[in-house]
């Protein structure tokens, strides 16, 4: 039984129902164990419109796409005018005139899916915004736990470092909540603002203290740019406070995992002995982004009942 | 030109008056008021159940005339300014090219006059260009017409450039009046710091980027004795700060928005610009706080910041788009919706007699004898329809609200300039 129409666009996880989301990471699943034919969205013109430089999203949708059979167009306007402004309606009604009926969009500005779908008669896929959300990264972090776990209730989640310009721990805290998953959130400050606390979701500033109590701990990207703009002292002083490292290593349960949205800045928010600790699932979830994508696409043009 | 305005209830909070009566003007000037005028040869505006004030004066406007009359003119400004009960504006420098120089100001005056609708008050920049560098012709500006001095939009960001500005202007007549934004800490905010920022991953500026420059201003008005005004507060530690200026006698007054009393910062959900204003809407702690200073008289003035701009600018994405919106036209419903119970010479101080004082500006009294600026308003239900402005504004976050209180007259200098059931009423040619 379908809990409500099939989502118009994906803009955020919370788009999809949580029916949707255990349906969408149930089909990923399916797709790992055995690839669809391509006639899933066989011939669907659908539109890679990538603002923003992410070879690695770029390239995970890409394979998605092809894999289920779509006519796979990619653009890259860069930082262009396209998009700016009044143009942004205008922009898209020609790309519907064109024939796309899926456009999946990353830019730098936080809003700008929404303000595309608005405007656009077909289906927008966000493939992250600004600092504000990445639906598709939230999926495949939910289905690797849930590989793993089996479960999402009652699951206690640590999310580390730059939460404030994270647009992967936003869409992962709506996904979360949603799900019953507990969710901590660790980080200095500057990058963890206390405005972040709110109902489901706490915030620890002393990541020692948190890391013997999770079941999966995500480690967040540390960008150099934070230091110039006065946001941190320097990486060595971060890595004190919130490093992933050999000591904390010891004190992270045996059962937990370690994930981390990419890409990793080794040595920083985590070391070479994190990265290849049995305990993580970074390559797990890369591999886990193409079948995620594929499911959610399927769900959005073919709509949750149609193998449901 | 004679009018007779009939049995309304006039609030003269310059005179504590508070009763119904007659009010007769003749040659732009109030001859009478009394219980009963006898009517030959007037035109009659009833006033039956409506409340005649002295002519509102909105002390922040921007009229974007010259240089951004894509934006707004001086005729829709004015316009906008008497169908929203405004007898006269004061209209700040950030135009193109700022109001520096006696010569902007003179052709603002002739615009004006061509227009023939609100009364205009121009505003001098602080610094030239506005670009808090090099003090602006004080004397040469009041000369002129300028009856305050700002370089709203911006913050003269340069405290020793400020100092001086307020030493060398201090025997000006005129007070200066800060828009008080750090720059630095904003940033490239679009909203208010706090938690629906956090969620919406939107850039956002802290209340700290205000009340930092509010700190600082009145440590400047304190140290050079410049009388000194503070636009668009939209704070509670803001308030605070005010508070403590006036314990140690500080010549200070400040303004609300009517934004700033009524909304949150929680209307970016959609990432549009409509809501985008400078200083941003805060949070619903900070717009109690500004009603509770409003009734306990920390605040001084109603302004209402008029930032008008096109629909095709607001439609841009968040970061692009200008701040602000059209405020003229939905002042008066939205101050009294947003404080219900404010008695009704507070309101009119607030709108009127104050503003008239800060500027040192002819208004804010009936007296006999008095420039014939009127305003007489009423309790009519109404819903805000922007595409129905005169303003060449059509963007306002109000649009939609359903307001208690409109404007049903402005009469400026004797003269009716707008009636709700006319609309504007064309002047007679200015020779
Ligand atoms: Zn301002």
């Amino acid at each position: 039984m379908q809990t409500r129409s099939a989502p118009r666009s994906l803009l955020d996880i919370d788009d999809l129902s949580r029916d949707e989301i255990a349906l969408v990471i149930r089909r990923s699943g399916e797709f790992r164990t055995q690839l669809p034919d391509r006639s899933l969205l066989a011939g669907v013109p659908i539109l890679n419109l990538f603002f923003e430089a992410s070879t690695r999203t770029a390239t995970s949708f890409t394979l998605a796409e092809q894999r289920v059979g779509a006519d796979v167009i990619t653009f890259a306007p860069g930082t262009s005018s396209l998009g700016k402004g009044e143009t942004i309606a205008d922009t898209a009604i020609t790309l519907r005139a064109i024939g796309v009926r899926v456009i999946v969009v990353r830019h730098h500005e936080s809003g700008f899916p929404r303000r595309l779908a608005e405007a656009f008669d077909g289906h927008v896929v966000n493939a992250g915004d600004g600092t504000r959300a990445h639906p598709t990264q939230a999926l495949l972090d939910l289905a690797t736990l849930h590989a793993e776990f089996g479960r999402f209730e009652g699951l206690r989640v640590a999310i580390v470092g730059d939460i404030l310009h994270s647009r992967v721990a936003r869409s992962n805290i709506v996904g979360m909540k949603m799900l019953g998953i507990d969710i901590t959130l660790v980080g200095p400050p500057t990058l963890l603002p206390d405005a972040f606390a709110q109902e489901g979701v706490r915030i620890e500033r002393d990541f020692d203290a948190v890391l013997p109590h999770v079941d999966a701990v995500m480690m967040l990207r540390i960008q150099r740019e934070r230091i110039a703009a006065s946001l941190l002292p320097a990486l060595a002083d971060y890595t004190i406070g919130y490093q992933l490292g050999t000591q904390r290593l010891r004190v992270l349960p045996k059962g937990a995992i370690i994930l981390h949205p990419g890409p990793y800045n080794r040595g920083v928010e985590l070391t070479d002995e994190a990265l290849a600790d049995p305990r993580s699932r970074y390559e797990t979830q890369v591999t886990n982004g193409v079948f995620v994508r594929m499911a959610a696409l399927d769900m959005l043009v073919n709509g949750s009942a149609v193998r449901a | 030109m004679r009018v007779l305005i009939r049995g309304g209830r006039v609030i003269d909070p310059s005179r504590g008056l508070d009763a119904v009566r007659d009010v007769a003007i003749d040659g732009g000037i109030i001859r009478a008021i009394s219980e009963q005028i006898e009517e030959r040869g007037h035109e009659i505006i009833d006033a039956t159940n409506c409340v005649v004030a002295p002519g509102f004066i909105d002390m922040h406007v921007h009229l974007r005339e010259p240089g951004q009359t894509h934006k707004e003119t001086i005729a829709t400004g004015t316009a906008a300014a008497v169908a929203g009960g405004f007898t006269a504006v004061a209209c700040m420098p950030n135009t193109t090219p700022a109001i520096d120089t006696p010569a902007v100001i003179a052709e603002i005056a002739q615009r004006v006059a061509q227009a023939g609708l609100a009364r205009v008050y121009p505003i001098g920049a602080i610094t030239q260009g506005r670009k808090g560098e090099q003090l602006a012709p004080y004397h040469e500006l009041a000369m002129a017409g300028a009856v305050a001095f700002s370089d709203d939009g911006s913050t003269v960001e340069n405290v020793r450039v400020l100092r001086n500005a307020a030493l060398y202007a201090r025997d000006v007549k005129g007070p200066f009046i800060s828009h008080c934004i750090d720059d630095e800490l904003h940033g490239d905010a679009v909203m208010n710091e706090g938690k629906h920022s956090a969620m919406l991953g939107l850039p956002a500026s802290p209340r700290l980027a205000e009340d930092v420059i509010v700190a600082r201003d009145i440590l400047v008005a304190a140290d050079t004795h410049k009388p000194w005004h503070i636009a668009h507060i939209s704070t509670a530690t803001s308030l605070d700060i005010i508070r403590w200026a006036r314990s140690r006698s500080t010549a200070i007054t400040c303004e609300v928005t009517p934004h700033h009393l009524l909304l949150h910062d929680d209307l970016f959900v959609d990432y549009h610009a409509r809501a985008k204003v400078a200083p941003p809407l805060r949070g619903a702690d900070d717009s109690a706080a500004l009603r509770a200073a409003v009734r306990d008289g920390t605040i001084d003035v109603f302004a209402t910041d008029h930032a008008p701009h096109t629909m095709e600018e607001k439609a841009q994405l968040l970061s692009i788009a200008p701040v602000g919106f059209s405020g003229l036209e939905v002042a008066v419903g939205a101050y009294a919706h947003a404080i219900p119970d404010l008695p009704l010479d507070r309101f009119i101080t607030l709108l009127s007699t104050r503003p008239a004082q800060i500027l040192g500006v002819e208004g804010g009294t009936l007296a006999v004898g008095a420039r014939a600026d009127v305003t007489i308003f009423g309790e009519r239900p109404w819903t805000v329809d922007a595409r129905t402005f005169y303003s060449k504004g059509k963007n306002t976050p109000f649009d939609g609200f359903t307001f208690e209180r409109r404007i049903v007259a402005t009469v400026v200098g004797g003269r009716l300039a707008y009636h709700a059931e006319r609309g504007i009423i064309e002047p007679l040619a200015y020779a």
